[in-house]
């Protein structure tokens, strides 16, 4: 079948068919971006904690900016060379545009990868309100060995990021009500080391519905399998159902006894009744003897109690006692506060957060900061008090900044709150290079050095040996942890809206690549058989990868920059 | 939109100089953003800075548009559609503009400056409320 009007005009609109499409397409993804930068103004302004203001590393987005130009450049070029007829001008410079979108999204990759891989955590304390001070680092790699925890490498077998919430378990109860256990189970029998580390503490029986007695489905001592589970989950949705069965043929025959007695009335009015509730109160005692009554849980005993480690994202609540995971199986034992705490290399510590809440409550920051948790440790206490000196340094160079200007009151230049109340990653390394020693005097004399962009091209490098020696080692109890999250859309909205945009940015770039590769690596008999029909789709792909440069245009400085 | 040998070979020149425009515009960002005695306003991040990464990124945008995207030369079909587009792209910014008036949160007052200001009393916010009323 022959498209019409894809090479030439439509009298009517004075365009092929082809360009109208994509500027109708284009038009809806203006609406589509419009509504995300909507959602990033809405939530920015609204935010009830310190916004992320220029928090991601600059070099990769500055770098994806001048890539994402540059492709531009090309792919305008590459139509220019169809038009030309230029066919190996073209290859080239849709090779080149090519090039320029994987390297965007591997530098996107290297990006996303660095928040994925940063973890931060929000400390509970005991202050007169709750302190939310905000420590951001990298945790440590631990791996288990006969469920003990041990330290491990990165890159070793097994080895996870050591953040999780630990319990000597000796009983775990698991709801029949939620049957998605499978996971879970495949879990714990790989950490107990065997299905026989487990116990069924109690036969599990369902009654038999035709004859009544008792049919065991799992005997006492089973061990722990899906495939016991998947039976006594058998039976206990079987006896559910048929006790649900007789529960409407129980009430049909309520509703029967009532229209008999001449109430014709419906519904509530019925329900209402004395009559109704003495019918139901008669009906109830007859229905006992019917019903299975399936229990709808499962205990398994373990002896001798064994430690099991779980990540936090799996439970939903834990005490000294317990802890509940997310399908609802319950583990009874003694709390694991040593495994549980979450050990970790601090490159980031972020009080700008308390000093809100404290002034929200009234209260001087200084003295709240001065009563943090975090602070008690010696490490983070030598960073903060050298954060204070350089503090001190800044406030006298913006003063003698000020009277320079002419500048005076609200007009005087002041430090930010970031500034104020957090500790940058290559501020640590500055006053570590320092020795922590005469941070005022070196400020002022503009000899604290930081790393330069190329070391921390997408945050603070863990890999750097100079750069962990800045970073102090701490150890956060689980009791201490208000709320953990890496970087991700978990940790705050910022986050959420930075991976919504710029992911959907991606999507665009990757669908531009599988358009543009089509035209470079199939056009080649579509250019010698009609070669404008060529030109006009290389320009319609070309408006596309235009408006994703445009949408970046944007993006990057307001992720990057504002 | 050029057309002839000619045409094209000029507009590529055009194309070239365009993106050279586009890296020198991005540097300046970068500059303002971060070179301290580029810092416009108060000191760190303000509404200044705000207003100039924007301007700067929008006269990008409309460099792009007009020359890349040939709108400096087209049919009245694709104005109207890209109009539309940005009209309704602009309508989403003014829902936030409208969220800001909202009067059960703010008394009607345009000026509202977020959930929290601890310079302004919550009983402030009731008392304009009832004022209206």
């Amino acid at each position: 079948m022959e498209i019409p009007f894809v090479v030439n005009a439509r009298k009517d609109t004075g365009l092929n068919n082809s360009k109208v499409g994509i500027w109708l397409f284009l038009a809806s993804e203006v609406t589509l971006f419009g509504g995300l930068f909507s959602g990033y103004l809405f939530l920015r302004i609204y935010a009830d904690y310190p916004w992320p203001e220029r928090t991601l590393p600059i070099l990769p987005g500055l770098l994806n900016t001048f890539i994402l130009i540059g492709s531009s450049v090309t792919v305008v070029f590459a139509w220019a060379a169809l038009k030309m007829r230029q066919w190996r001008k073209f290859q080239v410079y849709m090779s080149i545009t090519l090039i320029c979108a994987l390297l965007f999204m591997v530098l996107k990759g290297f990006e996303y990868d660095a928040k994925f891989n940063h973890q931060a955590v929000r400390i509970l304390d005991d202050g007169p309100v709750n302190d939310f001070a905000i420590i951001e680092g990298h945790t440590h790699y631990a791996k288990l060995d006969h469920g003990e925890i041990h330290h491990a490498d990165k890159n070793d077998e097994g080895a996870f990021k050591q953040n999780r919430i630990a319990i000597k378990a000796s009983e775990l109860t698991f709801a029949l009500t939620r049957p998605v256990h499978d996971s879970y189970v495949t879990d714990l029998i790989e950490q107990a080391g065997g299905e026989d580390k487990f116990k069924l503490a109690a036969s599990y029986a369902v009654k038999d519905p035709e004859s009544g007695d008792e049919v065991v489905i799992l005997e006492e001592g089973a061990p722990l399998n899906t495939d016991n589970l998947d039976l006594a989950e058998e039976g206990f949705i079987g006896g559910k159902s048929h006790d649900a069965k007789i529960r409407t043929a129980f009430l049909k025959g309520d509703w029967d006894t009532v229209r008999e007695s001449g109430n014709q009335d419906a519904g509530w009015k019925v329900v209402m009744t004395d009559e109704w509730k003495e019918i139901q109160r008669e009906s109830a005692e007859k229905m006992k003897g019917h019903l299975i009554g399936a229990a709808g849980s499962v205990t398994y005993t373990i002896d001798p109690p064994l430690l099991f480690h779980f990540d936090p994202d799996a439970v939903v609540n834990h005490s000294a006692e317990q802890l509940r995971l997310r399908d609802d199986t319950t583990i009874r034992g003694v709390f694991d506060v040593e495994g549980s705490s979450l050990p970790m290399a601090v490159d980031g510590i972020d009080l700008r957060f308390t000093a809100q809440r404290a002034v929200e409550e009234g209260i001087d920051p200084a003295v709240m900061i001065a009563g943090s948790w975090i602070l008690e440790d010696p490490d983070v206490k030598k960073v903060w008090d050298a954060h204070q000196e350089w503090l001190r340094a800044h406030i006298e160079y913006l003063d003698k900044k000020s009277k320079d200007k002419g500048r005076e009151g609200e007009d005087a230049y002041v430090p930010t709150e970031s500034e104020r109340y957090r500790v940058n990653w290559d501020q640590m390394v500055s006053y570590q290079r320092a020795g922590y020693t005469d941070i005022y005097q070196k400020a002022k004399n503009g000899e604290l050095k930081k790393p330069n962009w190329i070391e921390g091209f997408t945050g603070p490098n863990h890999n750097n040996v100079e750069f962990l020696k800045a970073f102090p080692e701490i150890v956060v109890p689980r009791d201490k942890i208000g709320f953990e999250s890496s970087f991700t859309p978990k940790w705050n909205t910022y986050y959420a809206i930075y991976f919504t945009i710029t992911g959907l940015h991606g999507l665009h770039v990757i669908g531009g690549m599988i358009v543009l590769g089509y035209y470079l690596f199939f056009g080649r008999k579509m250019y010698e058989s009609n070669p404008v029909w060529l030109a006009n789709r290389v320009e319609i792909g070309g408006l596309f990868w235009h408006f994703v440069d445009l949408v970046w245009i944007f993006l990057f400085p307001i992720l990057y920059l504002m | 939109m050029a057309d002839t040998p000619e045409a094209i070979q000029k507009a590529k020149k055009l194309y070239a100089f365009i993106g050279l425009i586009l890296f020198f515009f991005t540097g300046i960002t970068v500059a303002v953003a971060t070179i301290e005695s580029l810092d416009f306003g108060g000191h760190g991040f303000g509404a200044a800075d705000a207003i100039i990464g924007l301007v700067i990124a929008s006269f990008k945008a409309c460099l792009v548009m007009i020359i890349f995207m040939h709108l400096n030369n087209e049919k009245p079909m694709v104005y109207f559609l890209f109009a539309l587009g940005l009209v309704m792209a602009f309508f989403c910014v003014w829902l936030i503009g409208w969220s800001k008036s909202d009067p059960i949160q703010y008394g009607n007052s345009t000026k509202a400056d977020g959930f929290y200001n601890p310079d302004k009393p919550a009983s402030d916010v009731h008392s304009k409320t009832e004022a209206k009323h």
